[in-house]
Order: structure tokens, then sequence, then C-alpha cells
């Protein structure tokens, strides 16, 4: 009953007219940018942030949480049409695609609609029940159980997002050297600043992620030149009973993994949709049609997307580490704001907490009825050709970067992280990790300092106390499987050579 | 020694030499007692074992040649801070048609016409946000 009353309160504040306004817009500007090509939910949240600065705290994370959904739904509409994959919609592209192929486009699309709604409620649900039983547990957590929780962050995104456990921490680890750039919290020496004022305090989180997401995917864009051919099919929208029905039960199963998935540290969409697709090739009463364009194919894994996105904020508001870089950047938005997300957000900011959670439901909806009637008006987006696009998008860097201090020097450190986003494009290393390096940085070194302050230099706090022991032995365990792949894999690859 | 592997561990090094003996130039202190070198140390110390991880590893794998295109990323960067020196120097309306005519010689076609339509769009939402969402550009 507790959580129906705290919703109710959370949709006083969601259903005011400001903040539905602030919904719709996110969604709508999200699905925009979204759809356009090369730009994920990191790129457009990145590049949207700066629209949100002049709004109200509860506004702005409203309408930033509609961005993120908003280019959700975007890229899943991009892959299904022109085969055009984003981090978070590579499944999309199988089936999705695969309809379009069979001339059954608007079906793909109101599918990946409808499942998205149904996988967005489910996870809301989970949302207002878990979170606050989590904050209460982060109560529990020392510093040390916070150095090892981040570490064990920094091995999952790595290993999920770029697939080598090396060059992501590697990553990781630069963005939390980036991260120590400015003046240190303890001691009061400004750090690897070259004697600049601007960089005392610190690199912006707005000048990196423009510049690894925004600048390094233009060019990287106009490096392929490659020209799109926009899709100028016929698009029907709504699907019989018997189509109807099938989307249900792998939407419901979708949902259920999504939300499971999403919470776990360097989870979200990017694996959800994978597992959602597994399990549906697996379990579904049509999975010999799957992979030729089913259904299934498309309803389980956009409902498990949706779901994990969600649930993804579970471990960002309750113990206040992100566990992704989309939740990174997230973060990024609730610090310029002045909130530090984490346990006692929930108490502290009631009313912001649950305003944002019933959003979520209301931008399920507006994404229901808006994104899904609307969205032969929004494929139009493909016929502007990039040479018109590219400018525009480099212009919305400069003034995003601009408008967080009124100061133009920023768009010189914008571009120098551009030009190291696209060396790191350039030698196959996903900047992800390193946002997620830079926010917990800060966090990691302070944690690291107190443990080790408590504990008067001894290491073995953090092996004795239980939470952070079972974090590291994870991680240790992990490790030592790496090396021993790579080794097994080097053997066999070597043997054809030696006999 | 075009390999993708192999520079990349070796920029991976440089990287943590940079920080680790920048590092180096404050005070260290015990564990139990940090000083300000110590984190940056410790974390440039295991960038710089994976680098050289990469760089060994590297000897094991077949070589990928890294590609790369330096004319986009150029034009890109020089656009960046002429808008950003015009602007402070003049004004943002030049900065805003000078970044979109240097940019535009990376798209795969050039006109000047479209350039002029392109900036008059902008300076139109540069405006906008002036007006609407209240941001501090000195446009003129």
């Amino acid at each position: 009953m507790e959580i129906l009353n705290n919703l109710a309160f959370g949709f006083e504040h969601a259903l005011t007219l400001n903040n539905l306004m602030y919904c719709a817009i996110g969604c709508v500007v999200g699905t925009l940018v979204g759809l356009l090509p090369g730009l994920g939910p990191l790129s457009t949240i990145s590049l949207l942030l700066p629209l949100t600065y002049s709004i109200p705290t509860t506004g702005s994370l409203i309408m930033l949480a509609g961005i993120y959904y908003g280019a959700q739904y975007g890229d899943s509409v991009s892959a299904i049409t022109m085969k055009i994959p984003h981090a978070s919609s590579i499944v999309a592209c199988i089936d999705g695609y695969q309809m379009t192929l069979n001339g059954k486009t608007g079906l793909a699309l109101f599918t990946a609609g409808v499942s998205s709604f149904i996988g967005g409620s489910v996870a809301i649900v989970v949302l207002a029940t878990l979170a606050p039983t989590l904050g209460e547990v982060a109560f529990l957590f020392g510093p040390a159980d916070y150095c090892a929780l981040m570490l064990f962050g920094f091995m999952c995104v790595s290993f999920v997002t770029t697939g080598s456990l090396l060059n992501g921490l590697a990553m990781a680890f630069i963005g939390v050297l980036l991260g120590t750039i400015g003046t240190d919290v303890n001691s009061g020496i400004a750090r690897f600043t070259m004697d600049f004022t601007f960089l005392m305090d610190g690199v912006g989180l707005i000048s990196i992620a423009l510049g690894c997401f925004g600048i390094a995917e233009v060019v990287k864009n106009l490096d392929s030149g490659s020209q799109l051919t926009p899709f100028n099919g016929k698009i029907k929208l709504m699907p019989s009973w018997p189509e109807f029905k099938r989307i249900i039960p792998s939407a419901l199963r979708g949902s259920v993994i999504g939300s499971f998935l999403g919470i776990l540290p360097g989870g979200g969409p990017t694996i959800a949709q994978f597992a959602a697709y597994a399990i549906d090739k697996r379990f579904s009463k049509y999975k010999d049609e799957i992979g030729h364009g089913a259904i299934e194919g498309v309803a389980g894994q956009a409902a498990a997307d949706e779901a994990a996105a969600r649930t993804s904020f579970i471990p960002l508001m309750s113990i206040g580490i992100p566990e992704n870089a989309v939740m990174a950047l997230m973060m990024g938005a609730f610090i310029i704001k002045g909130i530090q997300p984490g346990p006692s957000m929930i108490t502290e900011h009631r009313d912001l907490f649950w305003g944002l959670v019933a959003s979520m439901w209301v931008g399920n909806c507006f994404l229901l009825i808006l994104n899904v009637p609307l969205v032969r008006y929004w494929l139009s987006v493909f016929k502007i050709p990039f040479s018109v696009l590219f400018p525009s998008i480099i212009f919305f860097c400069c003034i995003g970067t601009y408008s967080i201090n009124n100061n133009l020097d920023d768009i010189f450190i914008t571009a120098f992280f551009g030009c190291v986003g696209y060396l790191f494009m350039r030698l196959k290393l996903d900047p992800a990790p390193l946002m997620l390096g830079f926010i917990l940085g800060p966090m990691l070194e302070e944690n690291f300092r107190r443990a080790m302050l408590l504990s008067r230099g001894n290491f073995s706090a953090f092996i004795t106390r239980p939470i952070s022991g079972t974090l590291l032995g994870l991680i240790a365990l992990f490790i030592v499987w790496q090396v021993l792949a790579f080794y097994f894999q080097s053997r066999k690859a070597a043997i054809p050579v030696a006999a | 020694m075009n390999n993708l592997n192999l520079i990349r561990g070796l920029v991976l090094m440089a990287i943590a030499l940079v920080f680790g003996i920048g590092a180096l130039n404050y005070t260290i202190g015990h564990f139990s007692r940090a000083g300000p070198g110590l984190f940056p140390l410790m974390v440039s110390c295991l960038l710089f074992l994976i680098g050289l991880i990469t760089v060994v590893r590297s000897r094991f794998v077949a070589a990928v040649p890294l590609s790369y295109n330096m004319k986009n990323i150029a034009l890109i960067l020089l656009g960046l801070c002429g808008f950003a020196l015009l602007s402070e120097h003049l004004n943002m309306i030049a900065g805003i048609v000078f970044l979109v005519f240097c940019t535009s010689f990376a798209g795969t076609s050039y006109s000047v016409v479209r350039n002029l339509k392109i900036s008059a769009g902008l300076i139109a939402v540069a405006f906008m946000f002036r007006t609407l969402l209240g941001l501090q550009l000195p446009l003129f």
C-alpha cells in the first residue's frame, strides 16, 4: 500500500502542466535526435543536456529521462527501417529489419512501441518497490565496499560494452585519471592543471561527453562517407488481432528479463535485449520463425530494452553508483542541478524521486500515443542530407559547451576531447567506460583514501569486510577466467602453425 | 609497424606515463595518510600495466592495420577553434558563418548557397536560444 501512496504522491508532481510539457518535449526531441544516424542515447543526451539548464530541477530531470527513452525508441526505429544499429538496438536490426524487407514495417514499429510500453510499465513497478529497499541496504556500505563496488562496475561495463576487459578497463582508468585533474579536495593542491586557471575546477563533464560522443561520432560518419537512402515505403500501423495476441507473451517475458538485467552492474539495455532475444528463440511458440522477421523477435527485445533502461536507474538512485555510461551522464546532470544521487536522495528529495518514477510512466504513455502514430512523420528526418546536418550538430556541441559557464574557452577543451575521442575511436577503444570512470573517479579516490585512513594503511580491510571481500573475489575470478580463455585461445590458434 | 594493437598499447603507456610522472611532483604520502599524488600514481601504474600487456599481446595476435583520415577531424577542429576565437573577438554570427563554411568542406558535396542557408538557419536558432531559453550568447 505504501508503494501506491508513494506513486500517487509522485503522480501529483509529474502531472503538473509544466512537468507534462517537459516530459513530452523530452520524448519528442529525444526521438528525433535519436533517429539521426550515429547518434545513440549517449550522444543524444550529451547534446541535449544544455537545453535543460534553465528549467527547474524536477522538470529538467524529467525531461532528460524523457530524452533518454525517446532516443532509445528513435534508435529502434532507425534499426527497424534502415538497419542502422546503435548499442541499444543491435538486436532490433535482426528481426525488425527482416520485417521491413517483408513489407511489414508498420507492424514492426507498432510491436516495438507496444512492447516498450509493456516493458516500461513492468519496470516501473520493480523500480518503485526495489529502489527504496536497496537504498536502505546502501547504508550498510562502508568506504571499502564502495571502492570494491565501483571496481566491479568498471569491470562489468568494460566487458559488456567493449567485449574486451583490457581495453575497457584501460578506458575506465583514463577516465579516472581525467577525473583527478583539478583541485584535490583533501589537500587543496591543484593537480595536472598545467597552471591553467580554467582547469582548477576540473575538466567539464559536458566537454568530455560532447567531444568523445558528439564530435568524434560526426567525424566517424564523415569518414565513412556513407549516404543514407531514406525509407520511403508505406507504413500500415494497426496489426490484426491474432498478430496483437502474439506480442503479449513475448513482451512480458522480455520485461521480466530486462527489469532484472537492468539492475546488475554493467547491465542495461545492451545485454538485456540479447538475453531476451535468446530466451525467445529458445522458448517462444514461434521460435522457428525468429530470425526471419517474427513479431516475437521484435517484441521481446524491445520490452527488455525499455525495461532495462528504466531499472538501470535503481543503482544510481538508491546506492548512488551509476552502472553504465548513460547513467553516469545522468548522474552528472543530477550533480549539475545540485542533487547528489544516493540513499539519502529518496528521503531528502522525495518529491523529485517519486516525481521522476511517475514521469517515467507518463513518458511511456507519450511514447505510445505520440511516437507510434506519428512515426511516419518522424522518418522524414532522414530526408535531410548529412551534409546539412553535421554543421548544425557541431554548432549545437559548441552552444552546449559554452552555455554551462558562459565561457568560450570551454569550446577549446571540447575540441581537444573531440580529437582525443577520434584517436580512441580509431584505436578501437570505446569511450563509454571512460565516461563512467570520469564520473566515479573522484568518488573512488575519496572512498579509497577514507578506507585506508580507517584501516591505518592496511589493505586487509578490503578483504575482511563481507561485501567488499565478495566483490573483489568475483573480480579476481573474472580476471583468472579471462587470462585462461586467452591462453587456450592462443594455443588453439597456434596448433595449426606448429603442425 | 602500422599495427593497431601495438599502437594502442603504446598510446595507453604514454598516457600512463604523462599522468604518472605528473603525480610524482605531488606529495605521495603513505597508504594510511595519502597525499594528493598517491591515487593518480596507483591508477597510472595500473594503466601502464594494461598498456604493457596490450603491447605484449599484440605479438601473439594477427596484426590489424590502423586506418585514419586526418582531413575531416582537422577541418572540424579548425571550425570549432575558429568559432570560439571569432565569437570571442568579433561576434558569434561571424563565428557561425565560419563554422559552417569551414566544416562543410568535410562533407561529400560543397555548395555556397546551401552553406548560406544553413548559416541563416543556425543564426535564427541562436536568436531563439537567446530569447526563449535565456542563454547569454554574444551574438553581436
